[in-house]
């Protein structure tokens, strides 16, 4: 033979075997990196939050009251206690010329607070200056990118003419739209409060008017030793030395709100988180914690403080408490220098550094970067957290949000505003994936195996051969035309015809057990006696019929007579049980529609894979055809069946379009047939297009996606471990 | 005393008789519901004109009659059409409030471009150039609709034309910022570019002028009409689709409207966001979606069923591997999607546009989801179906096939394509068939991987480089869910929904009916040669 022939035909057989080989491997390898890929855009979640320090030429020679960093990192600014405001590059130089922002320069800066970009600033003659700082990118021709400094003065206020001196004093702005206006709050040496308002209105000709109050809250019988204002303005929290919290709301005329004995030792320091929700108080003792008003009651109209969150204690007495600006994080720090940053929502100890002693800290907007004055000098920290709201807890566990009245599970990635507080709660989505798939496999499995088992064990072979396939066939309709007819079609018409449907579960199992009956009487009549059997099915469709026809006729009436004309409206005085028109029956039906099927065809196989010897020795042994089938044929196939169960639960699980299209997508968790839920898998279809990439929401939703790898995953492998051993069991057959 | 009839479990038998009825009966009222309302469509139904007991008249057709409950009357839903006039297509009606029917012979329906249909009567035409007048104003109006008909291609080329400039004016743009990009602004090339620029400018100027002409012509030849209460109307020919009077049309002139219709329907753009029109660009997409698909999914899914089966050596790894392949199969398809949205779009397209396409940053070419993510996440997606049925009928084939092979000093790969492959292609067809009709019925990955509800352009067109696999596209599956729950007025896309849907069954159950019918026939077969 051609030698050359016979080299290359082993060449070709050679390098089929390598790419063949290779193109095996990677496809399986591929398959594999599904998994990989998906949970390694979600573990970032779990990464604990890490630092890293940055360098600087920054030498601060004068005592500071202020300090801050701007969001790209590269200037910081001070104002000292002169007045004086500077801001520096990191290299040291200063960007540009300083402000003076002083009038008396002989004064001191004993006080600042800050609300939003405003600063205010309290000197030591009583005067009160409010200045807005914040940094804008500008691009030069050459599209080069510097950070320029706004400074802007918004106000100056003179000194009280009356009254005690001032310690402490709080500015806001409103920014609400229907009552813009500015207010002042201040402390005095008497321990009592002072608060001007100052309103702006406009008349109905344009005419702008200024209307100027002030109120006097007397001293409270401790001392108070912290004050806190809501950034519009509204809301005035105080802490005492005897562990006291106040809360006045001070729209109007002030009205003590709360008086709360929180604490036994003194509240050091207070803090607005960051929307004005919640108030971070911190004691002498180092513990911190977080405080919200809370409806008592369901009727109850007023809120009272309580306690909401703890957070990571200090060694030592909480000196100040700052907001971030971006999140509901809250950077502490203590009389000893141990600087904290929590987040409240989490409850996560996100940084813990110890640095001595720190004089003043700063978050910039973006919470990107940290700056503290130490006792060494300025400390520049670049942060790396970015999801920060994110615990095992606020995962899986019941979290108290703000403005809710008890701690829940709940799913709500986004809303209008920047303070929202983001719910992450995974909980409810997954009890919407169990429920789901629980009632849609109480209405399939029993359907589908009994199914099953009448086509393989009494049907006549050459209508198996119809009624298989055509089964078949079934399991490929696409489930956006399930959804799209239940949604569309079943659900009014069983909004409309509840009852009706409720009295089918009754009458027609009557209707049929009355067949039976008459038929067992009708044995004794030869034509029905001789009849051939295995069409037993069709005969029963009229039954079947006839009860839902019934019911559908008698249904009017019994709405009528007993739930007063309208059943969900009973249904709901009686039990308070609600109706959604997109609920659970339907999804059991849609979802039970597209499982049927699967797991039909996968019984049926391996009814019909039972060794016919083991049927006919039964049967010759005098039994029954259903003793047969139940006690025989059925245990030899039962690891059959429960794989295509266990499949079909798999698809029920991750089935995404019947969910999107026929519940309501609430995430509640409610065991009611009559309520719809919200399961992972639509989870992801609603709410991806909306996510950033890499944001916490986009690696959220990964994370569902893991889980429902997993729970598939879990369902598939556990289905053909049992199947084989169930199958090595049943072997001795 | 039980008697035997019980104790032998006869009842039960009836019991699982009664399931298996209950799951045909579920099938046959799906299959019923779909044929019914989808092939219904496009049948014209009479216009019926209501008298009512308060005096006022309505004229629609009715689109169901139904008794609530006892407590209700009976009443009828009437599609009143009219959108512009009433803002609500549909009327429910009591039935005692109907004073009298009437089925009037001059009752006309249009089909608008936009505002869905017009019902009412025809008063007046005013036609520019009126050609020979035909008695009668319907008449008329026939012959002017004939005549915009004749002038329609005219208009067409312009506006084909446009688009032909706007594209070539927006490739001029990428190149120039790829100019830019390199900072060659000063080049030669690039004053080239934007005198050629400012050229095509001018042309589209003109062009655009030509077009509003001929449209301000055509919009002058206009009819005018009355609805059931008397309202006038008056409707500008062009925006005219179609013109017919439902109560006086033959059998045969309905049957000739159902075709017109059922053609517009595979041929034609949508109109009115979706609801009416055609579903040209759906079933492209879907079919373009699903042959980019097949040429990803097939060769390598048996590739993987080949090597699991003849050239991987049957060990614990395969075991494991065979385990994953089905895991794989039940992976819910969402997780693909997800999958396809981290992997393809913002993985390898995000990094394909900083290579390729780095002048046109931000805005992404291959970083967005795009009809080759859509088909490359499906194909993943239907891999495991491939290696399965690649796996099964390479099993099937008996073994004696293979030996006798190598007996007569074959190779193995000769083996494999001249006598493996071949007997087991039956089998490899019936899993491309399964894997088809899976990726034809799939919708949730798709919506993460770039299906839109309007495409503005195929990804297959006339325009260099004639493929544009990153062009989002229009699918059938989505289509259904889109106009379903999405549109604005739902109650009147339910036709259009119908008829989506009954195409996609259609498509879906032929195809799974070849395969699971070829696939029982390969079963006997190699039944018989065992």
């Amino acid at each position: 033979m051609n030698k050359k022939l016979l080299k290359r035909n082993k060449f070709y057989d050679k390098l089929a075997h390598y790419v063949i080989t290779i193109g095996g491997v990677a496809v399986i390898l591929s398959v594999v990196a599904i998994l990989v890929l998906i949970v390694r855009v979600s573990l970032p979640l779990f990464q604990p939050p890490t630092s890293e320090i940055v360098d600087h030429k920054i030498t601060v020679t004068e005592p500071l009251a202020v300090i801050g960093l701007d969001d790209y990192q590269e200037n910081v600014f001070t104002i000292d206690q002169k007045g004086v405001l500077s801001v520096f590059s990191l290299q040291g130089q200063e960007t540009v010329p300083p402000v003076d922002l002083g009038i008396n320069h002989d004064a001191h800066i004993i006080f600042t607070s800050r609300s939003r970009t405003e600063y205010s600033l309290l000197w030591d003659d009583g005067r009160l200056s409010v200045v807005g700082i914040s940094f804008r990118p500008v691009f030069n021709a050459e599209g080069t990118r510097s950070i320029e400094p706004q400074i802007a003065m918004q106000g100056e206020y003179a000194s009280l003419p009356t009254g005690s001196p001032l310690l402490q004093s709080f500015f806001a702005t409103s920014v609400d739209e229907d009552a813009p206006g500015t207010v002042r709050v201040n402390l005095h040496q008497d321990n009592s409060v002072s608060i001007f308002r100052t309103s702006i209105s406009e008349s109905l000709f344009g005419d702008v008017e200024e209307t100027d109050e002030s109120f006097v809250i007397p001293a409270y019988f401790e001392t108070i030793s912290a004050l806190a204002l809501s950034e519009d303005g509204r809301q005035l929290y105080a802490g005492t030395g005897g562990g006291t919290l106040l809360h006045w709301d001070i729209s109007a005329a002030p009205v003590l709100e709360d008086t709360v004995p929180a604490f036994k030792q003194p509240i050091t320091a207070l803090g607005m988180v960051f929307g004005s929700q919640s108030l971070a108080v911190g004691t002498a003792d180092g513990s911190l914690t977080t405080w919200m008003g809370v409806r008592d009651s369901d009727q109850s109209t007023t809120k009272k403080l309580r306690r909401i969150h703890t957070l990571t204690s200090h060694d030592s007495p909480v000196v100040a408490i700052l907001p971030s600006r971006r999140d509901k994080s809250l950077l502490s720090w203590s009389a000893k220098g141990e600087l904290h940053l929590d987040h409240m929502t989490s409850e996560r100890n996100l940084y813990n550094f110890a640095l001595g002693s720190v004089s003043l800290a700063s978050l910039n907007d973006r919470g990107k970067g940290l700056i503290a004055l130490t006792a060494t000098g300025v400390q520049l920290l670049k942060l790396h957290n970015p999801h920060p709201e994110v615990s095992f807890k606020t995962l899986f566990g019941k979290v108290w949000y703000e403005n809710y009245d008890s701690p829940e599970y709940a799913w709500q990635s986004s809303s209008g505003s920047d303070d929202f507080e983001p719910k992450f709660s995974i909980t409810p989505l997954l009890f919407g994936t169990i429920k789901g798939t629980i009632y849609a496999m109480l209405f399939a499995l029993p359907l589908a195996i009994f199914g099953a088992v009448y086509v393989s064990q009494f049907a006549p072979p050459h209508l198996q051969q119809i009624i298989k396939p055509t089964v078949e066939v079934m399991a490929s309709v696409p489930s956006v035309v399930i959804g799209f007819l239940i949604a569309l079609m079943l659900a009014p018409f069983i909004e409309t015809h509840l009852v009706a449907l409720i009295l089918c579960f009754l009458l027609v199992p009557l209707c049929f057990v009355g067949f039976l009956f008459l038929w067992h009487y009708g044995q004794r009549f030869k034509a029905i006696h001789e009849m051939k059997s295995g069409f037993e099915f069709l005969l029963v469709l009229p039954v079947i019929l006839g009860g839902v026809l019934l019911s559908y006729y008698v249904s009017p009436f019994v709405e009528n007579q007993f739930f007063a004309g309208n059943f969900t409206q009973y249904m709901f005085e009686n039990i308070g049980a609600t109706y959604d028109q997109r609920n659970c029956i339907i999804i059991a039906f849609g979802l039970g529609f597209c499982v049927i099927p699967l797991i039909f065809s996968i019984s049926e196989d391996a009814l019909s894979n039972v060794p016919s010897g083991l049927r006919h020795a039964s049967l010759a042994l005098g039994a029954s055809r259903w003793q047969t089938a139940w006690r025989v044929v059925l245990p030899s196939a039962s690891p059959g069946i429960f794989a295509g169960s266990m499949i079909g639960l798999g698809r029920a699980v991750g089935e995404t379009m019947i969910i999107l299209m026929a519940t309501g997508n609430t995430p509640i968790m409610d065991w009611s047939i009559f309520n719809g839920m919200r399961t992972l898998s639509a989870n992801i279809a609603v709410e991806i297009p909306e996510a950033p990439v890499d944001g916490t929401l986009y690696r959220v939703l990964f994370l569902c996606a893991v889980l429902l790898f997993g729970m598939t995953f879990i369902v598939n492998t556990g289905a053909e471990l049992i199947r084989d051993r169930l199958r090595k069991k049943y072997a001795q057959y | 005393m039980k008697s035997k009839y019980w104790r032998e479990g006869e009842p039960f038998v009836w019991g699982s008789g009664a399931a298996l009825a209950l799951i045909l009966l579920l099938i046959l009222t799906l299959l019923v519901v779909i044929f019914k309302n989808g092939l219904g469509v496009f049948w014209v139904s009479p216009l019926s004109h209501l008298e009512m007991q308060d005096g006022s008249k309505l004229m629609g057709e009715v689109v169901q009659s139904s008794v609530m409950s006892m407590r209700d009357e009976p009443r009828s839903q009437l599609k009143i059409a009219n959108r512009d006039l009433y803002s609500l297509d549909f009327k429910w009606v009591s039935d005692k409030d109907i004073k009298q029917v009437t089925y009037p012979q001059d009752a006309i329906l249009i089909e608008r471009q936009e505002y869905g249909n017009f019902v009412g009567f025809l008063s007046s035409v005013t036609l520019l150039n009126q050609p020979s007048l035909p008695s009668g104003e319907y008449a008329t109006l026939l012959a002017g609709l004939d005549d915009l008909k004749a002038n329609m291609p005219e208009l067409e080329a312009v506006k084909s034309q446009i688009s032909d400039l706007n594209y070539r004016v927006e490739s001029l743009d990428h190149k120039l910022a790829k100019l830019r990009f390199r900072g060659e602004e000063q080049g030669d090339d690039f004053q080239q570019l934007t005198m050629q620029k400012e050229l095509l400018q001018t042309e589209f100027q003109t062009l655009v002028t030509t077009l509003n002409v001929l449209q301000a012509r055509l919009m002058q030849n206009t009819a005018r009409f009355t609805d059931a209460s008397g309202t006038m109307l008056t409707i500008p020919l062009s925006a005219m689709v179609r013109v017919y009077k439902p109560n006086n049309l033959s059998f045969f002139a309905k049957v000739s409207l159902y075709l017109q219709k059922t053609r517009e329907l595979f041929f034609d753009e949508p109109r009115e966001s979706n609801t009416e029109g055609g579903l040209f660009p759906a079933i492209f997409g879907t079919v373009l979606l699903i042959i980019i698909m097949a040429i990803f999914s097939f060769p390598l899914g048996v590739i993987a069923g080949v090597y699991l089966r003849e050239y991987a050596r049957d060990g614990f790894m395969v075991r494991l591997v065979r385990i994953a392949v089905n895991n794989l199969a039940g992976i819910p398809s969402i997780v693909y999607g997800i999958f396809g949205l981290a992997f393809f779009i913002y993985g390898i397209g995000s990094s394909i546009d900083q290579i390729f396409f780095p002048a046109q940053l931000p805005a992404p070419t291959f970083g967005t989801g795009g009809i080759l993510w859509a088909s490359l996440t499906l194909g993943l997606l239907t891999i495991p179906v491939v290696i399965v049925s690649t796996e099964e009928a390479l099993g099937a084939i008996p073994g004696g096939l293979r030996e006798s092979s190598y007996a007569l000093g074959a190779t193995k790969f000769q083996t494999l394509t001249r006598i493996l492959i071949p007997l087991a292609s039956p089998g490899i067809m019936t899993g491309f068939i399964l894997a088809m009709a899976r990726a034809a019925g799939e919708v949730a990955p798709l919506m993460i991987t770039g299906v839109v509800k309007l495409a503005p352009s195929l990804a297959l067109d006339g325009q260099y480089p004639f493929f544009h696999l990153n062009r989002k596209f229009m699918h059938l599956g989505f289509h259904i869910y889109d106009i379903g729950f999405q549109s604005p007025n739902v109650e009147a896309a339910k036709p259009m929904v119908f008829v989506t849907t009954l195409l996609l069954i259609g498509i879906v159950i032929a195809l799974a009916s070849t395969a699971i019918f070829m696939r029982n026939r390969m079963k006997k077969k190699f039944a018989i040669a065992d």
